[in-house]
């Protein structure tokens, strides 16, 4: 397991880089659809 | 903004973390492969210089109009510069860690975006500190002017006076870009996509701040 992360040490970044991403994006959009409901409810 | 927006944002940053990791640079003395970090940090650094000048902007056309939702934008992109900012400081004193071998030297760029963090950083104590919404939003429209003007020499000029660690700048003291073709199209892709989401943000956030006050001008009637 270690040697696998060694080896593969930029491609474990970029895993966990793109799960970050993926999540602020999901995080922004979900953001945007609640201030649009509550723009619409006043 | 709408929903092709948005996706292009996330496919233009994905590609450029992509890119950015795997695909390969040309060596650069001593920096190697820690040059990659000029793809998320002078992004960081680039978007905060936008929202301060974006803050100024509201902030003198705050004062001309006495428009509460120039105050707002004023103080949404000051939060957000703060943000960008904040992760500039931490990408650069992460690639300072594995450069210069520590993450805090006080060189003079980490000292000048330091004293950036606490001059913003009054901004936002002195909004705190005042109740009442016009004259809070008068002052810190003042100050906000003020920020602005001292932010180009905090982020330009300071760094550029005196002797410093930090590798030259994109565009270097003589005018010009000496970056390989390839790593420039990624910084610059880098650069389209990270303005992008600043945009989108800051809309969101202007919004937000918006759907708030009109909350508390309900409450107080």
């Amino acid at each position: 397991m270690y040697e696998f992360l060694e080896t593969n040490s930029m491609y474990v970044v970029l895993l966990i880089v793109l799960i970050i991403w993926i999540g602020i994006f999901g995080y922004l959009k979900s953001m945007d659809k609640q201030i649009k409901n509550l723009e619409t409810k006043e | 903004m709408n929903t092709f927006y948005k996706y292009a944002v996330f496919l233009i940053i994905s590609l450029v973390i992509v890119a950015g990791i795997v695909l390969p640079i040309p060596n650069i003395p001593a920096l190697g492969d820690k040059a990659r970090v000029l793809y998320f940090h002078v992004p960081m650094s680039w978007i905060s210089v936008v929202a301060f000048v974006m803050s100024l902007w509201y902030a003198v056309r705050f004062l001309k109009s006495k428009e509460i939702s120039y105050d707002i934008k004023s103080f949404s992109a000051a939060q957000l510069g703060f943000l960008f900012c904040i992760l500039a400081t931490a990408t650069g004193s992460l690639w300072a860690k594995f450069n210069w071998g520590s993450f805090w030297n006080w060189d003079p760029r980490q000292t000048s975006i330091f004293i950036l963090l606490l001059i913003y950083g009054a901004y936002f104590a002195l909004r705190s500190a005042i109740d009442a919404e016009e004259q809070k939003a008068r002052l810190s429209s003042v100050y906000a002017i003020i920020a602005g003007i001292t932010m180009p020499f905090f982020i330009f000029i300071m760094p550029r006076l005196v002797e410093t660690l930090h590798p030259d700048p994109i565009i270097n003291n003589s005018g010009k870009i000496n970056m390989d073709t390839s790593m420039l199209i990624i910084f610059l892709t880098s650069l389209l996509g990270f303005t992008l989401l600043f945009l989108w943000v800051m809309n969101l956030k202007t919004r937000l701040e918006m759907l708030k006050y009109r909350k508390s001008l309900k409450q107080a009637q």
